[in-house]
């Protein structure tokens, strides 16, 4: 089935947004009545170096169709140097999706402040257009036993 | 026996003399020839029990860390790519390197237990096999000793080097080293520059055969590839337990975690990624876990070509600097210059 075709094809997105600032961006966009595709599914982290790679290999293992990891801009990190790990980490796991067969596109990584909320929903449109046009989860054409 | 079977045993004998460590950890025989065990040893008389065939049953190095004491100075038998991870170890404070001795013996590759029950293999060149003398021929390496390029051991604190003629060289790399040689009165011979152009386009020609196809693939058929290697998994633990960087006391993959699934046979793929996530950026290539896998999943092939992609990305060569941190736990000066969301 051609998924670009498949208009029914709404991707799961799960969203991991640190605390101090992707999320109070995220915030900021709901109470200036932005509006975002509903595709994503929020999780707080206290920070983005607190999104254990393990995490999101287990959203994209289990079905999600991409995975959105938000975290403070280089330098405004609430704990110093978090996203600077994080951005390590994101890296490391993209190289680790083209290994095993995924699409690396299926991770993104932005750095969106707390005064951003018109950026984070553009973000949030950009991303779930990406994923509708890369299709779904490839891995959920196997049957788990 | 070789000669280099002899070099080592007197090395040994005489570190032991001097007291410069209380133990040894090396292999050697155990109940006959073809029974090759770790030995623990105390006492210079059991030196000769210490053999150095191109069979290497399971990472010495873990062995130290997991049941080493710390306190005591102990002495190491170790081809290279363990003594990487003796180092990858040393990195994460899983043994105190200070007091280890290291003695790295040159490797152009181990022969793996298969399924023929009794190998006996005569390093460097012979392999006896179902009863017949064969040729140490690629074919009966172990696929990760053909794709690696590390076969000198630069960063023991002695090097031990084969020569074409069957003799050996040994080397100082450290301080530490030079110790040694002169407890066992052993002049420093000048290295001779080997060729190991041979050795690399060996190396280049495998990675080329054993990553190439899987590169080839459309992403979509890759994937199914891995998912349905994985799915002979038998979750055993058997990868994980002979890694010798996987290290952790409380592990991700056991089931209280709650990170895979309980009780479920094959384990989610999870499973296979979360070990992947773990030591992916530093694996030695030293091929413990698919020796160890008693379904024949490659799990070295996937750690491996992992690590080759993680390695230029993050500059990073697993097993050789202990100031160089694991990529992942460490950010460089360099980073803090980029400000995109990419290393680029």
């Amino acid at each position: 089935m051609d998924a670009v075709q498949d208009r029914t094809f709404e991707p799961k997105i799960v969203g991991f947004l640190c605390n101090w600032c992707t999320y109070a961006g995220a915030d900021l966009a709901g109470v200036s009545r932005l509006q975002y595709p509903a595709n994503v599914r929020v999780i707080r982290v206290m920070c983005s170096a607190a999104v254990d790679p393990v995490f999101v290999m287990k959203a994209l293992l289990g079905g999600a169709d991409g995975v959105f990891v938000g975290g403070c801009h280089l330098g405004d990190c609430h704990y110093t140097r978090g996203n600077y790990f994080t951005r390590r980490r994101v890296a490391m796991v993209k190289k680790l999706l083209e290994v095993i067969g995924l699409e690396p596109e299926r991770l993104e990584l932005e750095w969106i402040s707390a005064s951003e909320g018109a950026r984070f929903a553009e973000a949030m449109r950009d991303f779930t257009q990406k994923i509708k046009a890369l299709g779904p989860n490839p891995v959920k054409e196997r049957k788990v036993s | 026996m070789t000669k280099c079977n002899e070099i080592v045993q007197d090395i040994v004998r005489s570190m032991l003399r001097a007291k410069l460590v209380d133990e040894v950890v090396a292999f050697g025989r155990g109940i006959n020839e073809s029974d090759i065990v770790p030995l623990f040893i105390t006492d210079e008389k059991d030196a000769e029990k210490i053999v150095t065939i191109s069979y290497y049953p399971c990472s010495l190095a873990k062995l130290v860390a997991l049941y080493g004491d710390r306190n005591k100075k102990i002495g190491l038998v170790l081809r290279p790519c363990d003594a990487r991870s003796l180092v990858e170890l040393a990195k994460r404070q899983q043994v105190n390197l200070a007091n280890i001795y290291s003695i790295g013996i040159e490797c152009y590759g181990v022969v793996r237990a298969g399924s023929n029950s009794h190998q006996v293999y005569i390093f460097p060149d012979t392999v006896q096999m179902d009863g017949e003398t064969k040729p140490l021929a690629e074919d009966v390496l172990a696929p990760n000793c053909r794709r690696c390029e590390y076969m000198v051991p630069t960063m023991t604190d002695v090097a031990v080097r084969l020569l074409p003629d069957g003799g050996c060289l040994v080397d100082a790399n450290t301080e530490k080293g030079q110790a040694v040689l002169e407890a066992a009165s052993i002049a420093v011979t000048d290295m001779p520059a080997l060729d190991l152009t041979a050795l690399k386009e060996r190396a280049a020609r495998w990675k080329e055969k054993d990553f190439g196809e899987l590169k080839k693939m459309a992403a979509k058929d890759r994937l199914h590839y891995w998912l349905a290697q994985w799915e002979k998994c038998i979750k055993c633990y058997g990868c994980r337990n002979a890694c010798p960087i996987c290290y952790c006391k409380e592990c991700y993959l056991e089931p209280e975690k709650q990170i895979v699934k309980n009780e479920a046979l094959p384990p989610e793929a999870l499973f296979h990624v979360g070990r992947l996530l773990h030591v992916g950026d530093s694996c030695t290539d030293c091929g413990q876990c698919e020796a160890a896998c008693p379904m024949g999943i490659p799990v070295s092939k996937l750690y491996h070509m992992l690590y080759e992609e993680l390695s230029p990305l993050f500059d990073y060569e697993s097993g050789f600097d202990l100031a160089t941190l694991p990529p992942v736990s460490t950010i460089s000066d360099k980073d803090l210059t980029k400000t995109g969301v990419t290393l680029d």
